[in-house]
C-alpha cells in the first residue's frame, strides 16, 4: 500500500495531491462500505418478505411497515422507547442544567474529581449496569431497603415485576447511565460564559432564576443540543439493558424495538418483520437528530 | 456499548444529502434474490450395522457439547460423566459449554443455524426448539443408534415419544428419534417440614386439602407459596400443575399434543388461570411475583421463607444443601380425577446434523444415559429417568427417597402432563407473557385463555 | 464578583448529592464481590471481611482467562485497525481536494446515524454464508467499520485545522503526501489519536449484541457477553457475580482514569459542532 501511494504521488507535482485522495479512502470506504452500506441496504431488502429464517422467504412488500403501526406488539415497544426518551433524555438534561445552574454562581474548586466521577456510569458495559440495577430492584434490593429505612414500607415494590414501573424503572437506570454526561457537558459550557454577563444580568436586578433564563440557558445551547443527540440514540439502542434485566417483561411491557430486533430475528424467527423494526428504528433515530438539530438552528 | 456511543450518535449536518446516500445504499442491492433461497437439506443417516459404537476407534476428536446442567447437582453429574468419559476413551476430549436455560434457550437456535455448530446439544422438546430445528435439517435422527445401542429396551416408549418428531416435521411425539434425555422431571411441591409441624399442618395428600392449607398458613400469618417469575418460564409449571389438577391430565395432553378438538378456552383451563390469579390476589404467593428472580426465590424458600414451593425436581440437590431433613417432596397431590402433574423428561441431548462424529457423539449420548449414569445421577442427588439400582437403597426419608418414589408412583398412575411451552412454535413466547399478564393482573382469565387459544388456532389452522 | 456562602455551600451540597448517585450502585458492586457467599446479598452493605477468593473463584468458574483473552485479541485489532484506517481516510478528507469529497465524506456520516440493530441481521447472513460466524473476524470487521466512520469523522476535524504552514514547509523540503501523515501530522496529532483510541476501544471492549450473535464457541466469547451467561448461572451466588462484574467493568475504568480528559473529550465530540 505504502509503496503504491508513494508511486502515484512522485508521478504529479507536489502540491496538487487530488486523485491520491481516493487511495487514502479506499481502505476504510471499503470496509464501510461492505459492513454498514450493504447490510443497510440488505436490511431493507429483508423488511420486504415474511422469512422465519430458514425456508425461502415470501414477499410481502410493505407488509411489515404497515404492521409497525397496526399490531399492538409492534407498535408497544416504538411507544416504550418514547417513553424512555423522558427517562434517557428529559431527565438527565434537567438535572444537568441544575446543577449548571447552580454552578454558574460559583468557581467550584474540585472540577477534575467531580467531573471523573459523574462521568464514571457512562463507561460501565452495560452488562454491568444491569447486574447493579436487577439488585437495586430487586424485592429485598437496595432501593426497597432505603424506603423502610425511612419508613416508607409502603412504597416497596417489586420494581422490575410491576407492569407500570417496571419501564420507568429501567428508564431510571438510564437516566442514571447519562445525568454524569449532560452534567459534565452543561459544566464545561458554563465555565466558558463571561462572568461579565451575570454581573450586568445581577445589576438588572436579576435573581438566581432571570438570572438561569436570560445569560445560563441561551448560552448553553450548543451543549444541550450535543446532549440532546447523544441521550436520545442512547435511549432508543437500548438493547442490552433491557435484555438483561427482563427480557421485555413483565407481559410485554418493557419491549423496545431494539429488543425485537434480536427477539423476532434469532429467536423466534420472524426475520423480515425484525429488519423492518431495524429500519424503522434507523428512520426515527434519523428523523430526532434532524429535528433536534433543527430546533437548536432555528433559535439562533 | 455504552449507552452513547457517536459510533451512532452523530448529529446530521445535511439531512437531505444523507437521505440521498441511504438511497443508493438500497439500490446497490440491485439483483439480490429472496433470503433464504439456499434449500434446507435432510441429513443422511447411516443404517445401524455401519455405525461404530466404539469410540477409541475413532481417533483423536473433540467433542463439543452444550448443555444446561448448571445447578449444583446437574452440574456435579455431567462434571463426572464426562470426566469418566474421557477417562475411558483418552482419545476424545469433551468441550462443554453449559448455560442457563433461559440463555441456552435464546441462543442455541443461532449456534445450530452457525457455521460451526456443537456435536452434542440439549434440545428443548416440542415445537418452538426441537420440531423447528428438526425442520431446518439441524438435528440428526438417532433410530440407528437406538437400534445399536439397546435404547428402545432401556427407556419406557412414552419418555422416547416425546423425543420423537414426524417425518415430515409437522408434528411431534411420533416418528423418527432426535435425541435421549437424562433425567426424568415433574413438577412436585416442596415442603418445609418445620414450618408445617410448627403450624399444626401434616403435608396435604389431595388437591383439596393442599388448597385447603394455603389458606391456614396465610391466616397464621406465613407465606404459602415461594414464588418468583422474573425469568417469565416458571408460572409455566405453576399454572401447569394447577392445569393438571382442574383439567385433568387427558385434556392437557390433548391441548399440547393438538389432538382432539380441545381449547384452551374450555371451563377448566379458565378455572385454572381463576385460581393462579387468585393465589396471587389472596397473598399466597409473595408480592411482586413477577419481580422476583427463579433462583432468588428457591434461595428464599431455602432460608425458611415460605412453606411450600411448587417447581421441579432438578431443584432437589440444591435445595437438600442449605435445608437438610427439613425439606420434603411430594409429586402434585392428587384430585379426584387421579394424579397428575407437570413433567416428562429433561432437555434431550441431540447429536447435530453437521456433526463430524456423530458415531462418538452418539456413544456420549449413550454414556451418560446409561444403568451407571442413573446411579451416578442418583448420588449427586438427580433424578435419573430410569432409576437404577441403587434407588431400592435410599432412605425414603431422604429427599432423594421420596423424589423417586414420586416419580415411581406418577409413572404408575400414568400421571404425568406435557409441559404447557410444547404446544405451538411461538407458544413459549405467548404464554410466557400472557402468564405475566395473568398473574400482574393484566389479563383476566377470559382474556388469559383467548390469548392461548388465538395462538393455537393460529398453529393448527394454519 | 462575591458569590455568597450560601450559594457555595448550595452548590457542594448538589454536586456531592449527585457524586453520591453516581457511586452508590458502583460501591454496591465492589462491596458485594468483597463480601463472602453467605454474607452477600442485594442490597449496601458493608463486606464481611475482605474475600479476595471471590474474584479468584469468578475467574476460574466463569472462565474469564478465556474470554479476556478473545476480548483482547478483538479490541486491539478494531483500535489498531479503525485508527489506522480513519487518520488515512481523514487526512484525504481534511486536506485534499478531489471530485465527490463531500458526498463520499457525507456516506460516513450516514454511517453515525445507523444504529448497529439495522445491521446486524445481514451481518449475521453474510458471515455465515461466508462460513466465518463463530470466529474473531465476525466480530472485527463489523466493529471496524463502524468505528472507521466515528474516527474518519473524528479525525477529519484534527486534520482541517492542522497548520497549513507546517504541513507547506515539509511538503517544499520534499516530503510526500505519506511521510508527511505520518511523520508531521500524525505525532503532533497524537491528543486527538489517544482520544480515538481510548473511545474506539472503549466501545469495543463493551459491545454485547454483535457478539451475542456472532460468537457461539465458548472460546470465542467475549467478557460482557461471559458475565451476562454466569449471571445466567449463578444468578443467587451474589458475590461471585458482583466479582465477575468488577472483572469485567476494570479494563475500561482503569484506562478511563488514566485518559479521563481524553474520554470524556471523544465521547462528547460525538455530536459537537463543527
Amino acid at each position: 500500500m505504502a509503496n503504491r501511494v508513494r508511486a502515484a504521488y512522485r508521478r504529479r507535482a507536489p502540491g496538487e495531491p487530488r486523485a491520491l485522495g481516493y487511495l487514502y479512502i479506499a481502505p476504510a470506504l471499503v470496509v464501510f462500505v461492505a459492513m454498514v452500506i450493504v447490510p443497510l441496504g440488505q436490511s431493507v431488502w429483508y423488511s420486504l418478505f415474511s422469512w422465519d429464517g430458514l425456508s425461502v422467504a415470501t414477499w410481502v412488500g410493505v407488509g411489515n411497515y404497515t404492521a409497525l403501526v397496526s399490531d399492538p406488539t409492534l407498535r408497544g415497544p416504538f411507544l416504550h422507547a418514547l417513553v424512555l426518551l423522558i427517562f434517557y433524555s428529559l431527565l438527565p438534561i434537567l438535572l444537568g442544567l441544575l446543577l449548571a445552574a447552580a454552578m454558574s454562581r460559583v468557581r467550584v474548586r474540585g472540577l477534575t474529581f467531580f467531573r471523573t466521577v459523574l462521568f464514571l456510569p457512562q463507561v460501565l458495559a452495560m452488562v454491568v449496569v444491569a447486574v447493579t440495577w436487577r439488585w437495586i430492584y430487586a424485592p429485598g434490593g437496595l432501593l426497597n431497603e432505603a424506603l423502610r429505612l425511612v419508613g416508607l414500607d409502603g412504597l416497596t415494590h417489586s420494581w422490575l415485576g410491576d407492569f407500570t414501573l417496571a419501564l420507568p424503572a429501567i428508564g431510571v437506570a438510564g437516566t442514571w447511565v447519562g445525568f454524569g454526561l449532560c452534567m459534565v457537558l452543561f459544566l464545561a459550557g458554563v465555565q466558558t460564559i463571561p462572568r461579565e454577563r451575570y454581573e450586568a444580568a445581577r445589576l438588572d436586578g436579576a435573581g438566581p432564576l432571570q438570572e438561569f433564563r436570560a445569560v445560563t440557558l441561551p448560552a448553553l445551547r450548543p451543549q444541550i443540543a450535543v446532549a440532546a443527540t447523544l441521550t436520545i440514540v442512547a435511549g432508543l439502542r437500548n438493547f442490552d439493558l433491557i435484555y438483561l434485566t427482563t427480557a421485555g417483561g413483565p407481559g410485554n411491557s418493557t419491549a423496545v424495538p431494539a429488543y425485537e430486533v434480536y427477539h423476532r430475528a434469532f429467536e423466534i424467527g420472524q426475520v423480515g418483520s425484525a429488519a423492518a423494526v431495524g429500519i424503522g428504528l434507523t428512520v426515527l433515530i434519523f428523523l430526532l437528530t434532524v429535528v433536534v438539530s433543527r430546533l437548536v438552528e432555528g433559535t439562533q | 456499548m455504552s449507552t452513547t456511543s457517536p459510533r451512532s450518535s452523530r448529529r446530521p449536518f445535511t439531512p437531505r444529502a444523507l437521505a440521498a446516500v441511504a438511497v443508493c445504499g438500497a439500490l446497490a442491492l440491485a439483483g439480490c434474490s429472496a433470503p433464504g433461497s439456499g434449500n434446507t437439506t435432510q441429513p443422511k443417516t447411516k443404517s445401524a450395522s455401519k455405525i461404530s459404537t466404539d469410540p477409541s476407534k475413532a481417533g483423536k476428536v473433540t467433542l463439543s457439547v452444550w448443555d444446561q446442567e448448571v445447578r449444583g447437582g446437574q452440574n456435579a453429574e455431567i462434571t463426572q460423566l464426562n470426566k469418566e468419559f474421557q477417562a475411558k476413551y483418552p482419545n476424545v476430549t469433551i468441550k462443554r459449554t453449559s448455560k442457563s436455560f433461559s440463555d441456552l434457550k435464546t441462543t442455541l437456535k443461532l449456534a445450530l443455524s452457525g457455521n460451526n455448530p456443537p456435536d452434542v446439544v440439549e434440545a428443548n422438546q416440542g415445537y418452538p426448539d426441537m420440531v423447528t430445528f428438526v425442520k431446518a435439517g439441524m438435528l440428526l435422527p438417532l433410530d440407528s443408534y437406538a437400534k445399536a445401542y439397546g435404547w428402545t429396551k432401556r427407556y419406557p416408549a412414552t419418555l422416547l415419544a416425546l423425543n420423537r418428531v414426524s417425518s415430515d416435521a409437522s408434528h411431534f411425539g411420533e416418528g423418527k428419534l432426535y435425541g435421549l434425555s437424562q433425567m426424568g422431571e415433574y413438577v412436585g411441591v416442596y415442603y418445609n417440614k418445620t414450618k408445617l409441624k410448627k403450624l399444626g399442618l401434616t403435608p396435604p395428600t389431595s388437591w383439596s386439602q393442599f388448597t385447603a392449607d394455603l389458606a391456614k398458613i396465610k391466616a397464621k400469618g406465613e407465606l404459602p407459596i415461594q414464588f418468583g417469575n422474573l425469568d417469565k418460564w416458571p408460572a409455566i409449571h405453576t399454572f401447569g400443575v394447577i392445569q393438571a389438577a382442574t383439567a385433568g391430565k387427558q385434556e392437557v395432553r390433548n391441548l399440547v399434543f393438538g389432538t382432539g378438538s380441545a381449547k384452551w378456552t374450555s371451563a377448566p383451563t379458565v378455572q385454572a388461570a381463576k385460581t393462579l390469579q387468585s393465589w396471587t390476589t389472596k397473598g399466597y404467593f409473595p408480592s411482586g411475583v413477577n419481580g422476583i428472580g427463579y433462583d432468588d426465590a428457591n434461595k428464599q424458600f431455602a432460608q425458611g421463607k415460605g412453606v411450600f414451593d411448587i417447581t421441579g425436581t432438578w431443584e432437589a440437590a440444591t435445595l437438600k444443601g442449605p435445608m437438610g431433613s427439613s425439606l420434603g417432596l411430594m409429586p402434585t397431590p392428587p384430585t379426584s380425577k387421579g394424579l397428575a402433574t407437570t413433567g416428562g423428561e429433561s432437555l434431550a441431548f441431540s447429536v447435530t446434523s453437521k456433526s463430524k462424529n456423530p458415531d462418538v457423539a452418539a456413544a456420549y449420548i449413550n454414556f451418560i444415559t446409561n444403568a451407571h449414569a442413573a446411579d451416578v445421577m442418583l448420588k449427586t442427588g438427580n433424578l435419573p429417568a430410569v432409576p437404577g439400582k441403587a434407588a431400592s437403597s435410599l432412605s425414603s426419608s431422604s429427599i432423594e427417597g421420596q423424589m423417586v418414589a414420586g416419580w415411581q408412583k406418577i409413572s404408575a398412575a400414568d400421571g404425568l402432563v406435557p409441559y404447557l411451552d410444547y404446544s405451538t412454535p411461538t407458544f413459549y413466547d405467548t404464554i410466557t407473557a400472557a402468564l405475566q399478564n395473568l398473574i400482574g393482573g393484566k389479563a383476566t382469565p377470559q382474556q388469559f385463555t383467548q390469548t392461548l387459544q388465538d395462538d393455537y388456532s393460529k398453529f393448527h389452522q394454519g | 464578583m462575591i458569590s455568597s456562602r450560601l450559594d457555595r455551600t448550595l452548590t457542594y451540597a448538589v454536586l456531592v448529592l449527585f457524586v453520591v448517585i453516581a457511586l452508590v450502585p458502583v460501591l454496591q458492586i465492589v462491596s458485594t464481590a468483597l463480601s463472602s457467599n453467605e454474607h452477600a446479598q442485594p442490597g449496601l452493605l458493608l463486606p464481611d471481611g475482605l474475600h479476595w477468593h471471590n474474584f479468584v473463584d469468578a475467574w476460574q468458574r466463569g472462565h474469564f482467562g478465556t474470554y479476556l483473552r478473545s476480548s483482547v485479541i478483538v479490541t486491539v485489532v478494531v483500535v489498531v485497525a479503525a485508527a489506522v484506517l480513519s487518520t488515512m481516510a481523514a487526512y484525504a478528507f481534511g486536506t485534499m481536494r478531489f471530485p465527490g469529497v463531500s458526498v463520499l465524506f457525507y456516506l460516513f456520516l450516514l454511517g453515525l446515524t445507523v444504529p448497529e440493530e439495522a445491521l446486524v441481521i445481514p451481518l449475521y447472513y453474510d458471515f455465515r454464508g461466508l462460513g466465518l460466524t463463530d470466529t474473531y473476524w465476525a466480530l472485527i470487521l463489523p466493529q471496524t467499520a463502524q468505528s472507521v466512520a466515528f474516527g474518519t469523522y473524528w479525525m477529519r476535524t484534527y486534520f482541517s485545522r492542522s497548520s497549513r504552514e507546517i504541513t507547506e514547509a515539509a511538503r517544499i523540503d520534499g516530503a510526500s503526501t505519506w511521510s508527511i501523515l505520518w511523520r508531521v501530522l500524525v505525532p503532533s496529532g497524537r491528543p486527538a489519536i489517544t482520544t480515538l483510541v481510548v473511545i474506539t476501544f472503549m466501545w469495543t471492549w463493551n459491545e454485547f449484541l454483535l457478539a451475542l450473535v456472532m460468537v457461539s464457541s465458548d472460546a470465542r466469547r467475549t467478557v460482557p457477553l461471559g458475565l451476562a451467561f454466569f449471571q445466567g448461572q449463578h444468578s443467587s451466588d451474589v458475590a461471585l457475580l458482583a466479582a465477575g462484574a468488577v472483572l469485567v467493568a476494570l479494563p475500561v475504568v482503569i484506562v478511563y482514569l488514566a485518559f479521563q480528559r481524553r474520554f470524556i473529550e471523544g465521547m462528547l465530540s460525538g455530536a459537537v459542532k463543527e
